[in-house]
């Protein structure tokens, strides 16, 4: 099972075009930080996320997400791969 | 009472939706996670002045391009492996309006009350295999 960072509705986007949830969904806010690479979603859909900003909201802080394209296992695979050849 | 943004300013300016329009979702979805979706949406914004139940869909509006299904498919909901499929008319029937929200082309579809999120996941039926899955053509990127 892959982790999820910060639990988020892929589908959503707003004005920014980005995918947007909230800091209190992510298991541990502090990976949460602009530019950090993190899984996002749920478990049965993971992908892989660039953090793009954290904005104030009355409810809380809105992240805001920029989703890569591609399954997430050409991910781990590349990462498997620079590893077992380091 | 918190101020909440005002999900009416988002709408965009088009023509009603044609009954046949096919209206996408990531999924697979389930009880839990709509249910989640809405109350998330809810908290983060309002429609005339009270928290809104919505879930993020979207339509396929154009024959080509990244509006279109397969553009869709492989674009924005290329990271999901399944997906479900249903028509905005068959939505609409059932009493669940869609607001053509931010950008083209995502819609909110309304829930009256969260006990609507059932009945919504019956409709939606089954995920389907996204036969676009793991392309790499991507989200609209800044």
């Amino acid at each position: 099972m892959i982790a999820v960072d910060i639990v988020a509705d892929l589908n959503t986007e707003d004005e920014t075009g980005y995918v947007w949830t909230f800091l209190d969904e992510a298991r541990d806010p502090a990976l949460i930080v602009p530019g950090t690479l993190v899984v996002a979603g749920d478990e049965d859909t993971p992908a892989v996320a660039v953090v793009v900003d954290l904005l104030p909201h009355p409810n809380g802080t809105i992240v805001h997400l920029d989703v890569l394209p591609g399954a997430i296992d050409n991910y781990l695979a590349l990462a498997r791969r620079v590893t077992a050849t380091a | 009472m918190v101020d909440l943004p005002e999900l009416r300013a988002t709408l965009r300016e088009e023509p009603v939706l044609a009954t046949a329009t096919v209206v996408v979702r990531g999924g697979p979805d389930s009880i839990a996670k709509l249910s989640a979706h809405a109350t998330r949406t809810a908290r983060a914004y309002a429609l005339d002045g009270v928290p809104v139940l919505g879930i993020s869909v979207f339509a396929a509006l154009d024959d080509i391009g990244m509006a279109s299904l397969d553009g869709i498919l492989g674009g924005k909901l290329s990271t999901y492996r399944v997906v479900h499929l249903i028509t905005a008319g068959d939505l609409q029937e059932a009493g669940f309006a869609l607001l053509p929200t931010f950008g083209r082309p995502h819609l909110t579809l309304l829930l009256k009350t969260i006990d609507q999120v059932e009945p919504l996941l019956d409709m939606l039926g089954p995920a389907r295999p996204n036969p676009h899955y793991g392309e790499m053509t991507g989200r609209r990127r800044r």
